[in-house]
């Protein structure tokens, strides 16, 4: 019963939180942004890029989503967060029979939720502007083309932007776990692209141990590789959407789901740590 | 209730500034008491400690030292605030909800089962007079009303103690009155109000006792009565005196054309107690500091 009560507390926050989100100006302004950006890859059809051209309007849509999504997710979470607390509804809300990592749940849900409107929204986009593109080579280029399999396996296009939004979970928690010891926006903003971008660049710690001999140096590397997570495992989009042959087992995918849940769920405890004893 | 409302003993709490981890001291060797069914009124200047004292009672903050119950259950359990009600200083809540909408939120909040919900969302806001508001957004509200729909998402879920910090801070008078007037109805419904306010004279007229903080110590406390009264001195308002005095008075007051009505103890206002007792404790202090600093020199 009291399990089921902090869910319902949790889904309240959350609820809330995603509505104030979708509210703000910056995301409408940001989702218009990305969902534009997606849309003018239709303008590449003056190119002659042949299927090519698919590809190039997928990796587009995928770099917008990865872009703008990243950008949304640490802005959104960091003003979410410091909307409650500088305009003290935290303060009334902690004052109820609510715990803090309650709260903490309940704003990253609503920020996470944020996240797969924002998701969503683009993959359609991106899908309907792939299907309209390849319905177009297909009408020039005849069904020929398809012997060897679709053009575009648009389930995967969805794989992936479900990916990106576990993705976008991880930084979520960690824009959370930054803005738990952080008193501003700024610095939170700041600190956790820093972090985003150690994220992306991970696989560099991750070879340099893998050539290091066994000793402190390759013990304090790789615990530098684990702490933070590796982004560039979520970057599968050529190999769900295009390549045919290879297509990435649904175990991959689900291990990555459950990847992203772990240092998800690690960094939201952590962040439970340090907010325990924050002053509201 | 034979258990005080809110016991607090011996609490400090200290806060660590700058990069070097200075102590500052929020709340001194603090002990008090708020009994059931009590009015209690915190008072004290800006950095006495008054919000440290209420954030800690709420959980919210972890003292250094000492302990602070709610109904005899630790105030840091979380279980502890099912019973209490609390309504910030300048409250903002979400702009896009109606006054309805806020409450009940607050109310599902708190776990008040589905079945009772409406009835007890219609019964506070009834209680703080928002009835004909109540279907507006937030967004629209007055600073008064604004304190009002808080007040009735402290009382939403029917606590024993309710906690009001500053309730009439920038409201007009005319709000003003009307809070105090749920405060003394909570009274009446046998609620217990722990309020911290700079407006004294609203205080004495609504608080059965007070407690003075300065510079995180409690100075004072007591009944407001007790408190404010001259006990060596008594002024003639009318009648009275010993029976030769007051015959002569008396004579005098009727050769004059009035009548003696009573003799009463003079009193000071609240006002001037609580700036009388700051000014000294500041003086003290002031005092403390050169014979400190004439020591190290």
């Amino acid at each position: 019963m009291s399990l089921l009560n902090s869910f319902t507390r949790i889904r309240l926050i959350a609820g809330t939180t995603f509505l104030e989100a979708v509210r703000q100006k910056f995301f409408n302004s940001l989702l218009i942004i990305s969902i534009a950006l997606v849309a003018s890859s239709t303008f590449f059809q003056q190119f002659d890029f042949g299927t090519g051209e698919l590809k190039f309007i997928t990796d587009f849509g995928f770099g917008a989503l990865f872009f703008f999504g990243s950008i949304l997710s640490i802005t959104a979470t960091t003003q979410l967060f410091f909307n409650e607390i500088e305009n003290r509804t935290a303060l009334t809300m902690l004052a109820k029979p609510v715990y803090k990592l309650e709260f903490l749940a309940g704003k990253f849900l609503g920020a996470h939720l944020l996240m797969l409107s924002f998701s969503l929204v683009i993959t359609l986009v991106l899908s309907g502007i792939l299907y309209w593109r390849e319905a177009a080579l297909l009408a020039r280029l005849g069904e020929d083309v398809l012997l060897d399999g679709p053009l575009v396996r648009y389930g995967d296009v969805f794989v992936f932007g479900f990916l990106q939004w576990i993705k976008f979970g991880i930084l979520a928690a960690i824009t959370l776990f930054v803005a738990s010891f952080s008193n501003t926006n700024l610095y939170t903003i700041i600190v956790s692209f820093f972090v985003l971008i150690i994220c992306q660049l991970q696989y560099i710690a991750r070879d340099a141990y893998s050539g290091m001999e066994a000793g402190l140096e390759r013990f304090l590397v790789m615990g530098l590789g684990l702490i933070f997570p590796n982004f560039q495992l979520f970057n599968i989009g050529d190999q769900l959407v295009f390549d045919v042959e290879q297509a990435l087992p649904l175990t991959t995918v689900l291990r990555l789901a459950v990847y992203g849940l772990i240092y998800t769920c690690a960094f939201i405890l952590l962040a439970q740590v340090n907010f325990r004893r924050r002053e509201i | 209730m034979n258990t005080p409302a809110i016991r607090i003993k011996n609490l400090t709490k200290d806060f660590s500034v700058g990069m070097r981890g200075v102590k500052l001291r929020a709340v001194d060797d603090l002990c008090l008491e708020v009994g059931d069914n009590e009015i209690f009124g915190l008072l004290g200047p800006n950095g006495s400690g008054k919000s440290t004292t209420i954030k800690i009672i709420l959980g919210l903050l972890e003292a250094s030292t000492g302990t602070c119950e709610i109904y005899g259950k630790p105030s840091k359990q979380v279980d502890a605030r099912r019973s209490v009600g609390f309504l910030p200083e300048a409250p903002y809540f979400y702009r896009y909800l109606t006054g309805r909408e806020l409450v009940r939120y607050y109310a599902r909040m708190c776990m008040v089962p589905r079945a009772k919900i409406d009835a007890a969302v219609n019964s506070v806001v009834e209680l703080v007079g928002m009835t004909e508001a109540a279907d507006r957004r937030v967004g629209t509200y007055s600073k008064g009303m604004l304190q009002r729909i808080g007040l009735a998402q402290s009382l939403v879920h029917d606590p024993q103690l309710v906690m009001l910090d500053e309730p009439t801070a920038g409201v007009d008078p005319l709000g003003s009155a009307a809070i105090a007037d749920i405060v003394r109805e909570l009274k009446r419904r046998g609620k217990t109000v722990l309020l911290s306010s700079h407006l004294l004279a609203q205080i004495e007229g609504l608080c059965d006792r007070v407690a003075i903080l300065h510079r995180g110590k409690l100075v004072r406390e007591g009944r407001v009565d007790d408190l404010v009264e001259e006990k060596d001195a008594e002024s003639l308002v009318v009648e009275g005196l010993s029976a030769e005095g007051r015959a002569a008075v008396e004579a005098t007051i009727q050769a004059q054309g009035g009548i003696l009505a009573r003799i009463e103890k003079p009193r000071l206002s609240l006002d001037a107690y609580f700036l009388k007792e700051v000014h000294q404790r500041e003086s003290e202090h002031a005092a403390q500091q050169v014979k400190t600093g004439s020591q190290k020199s």
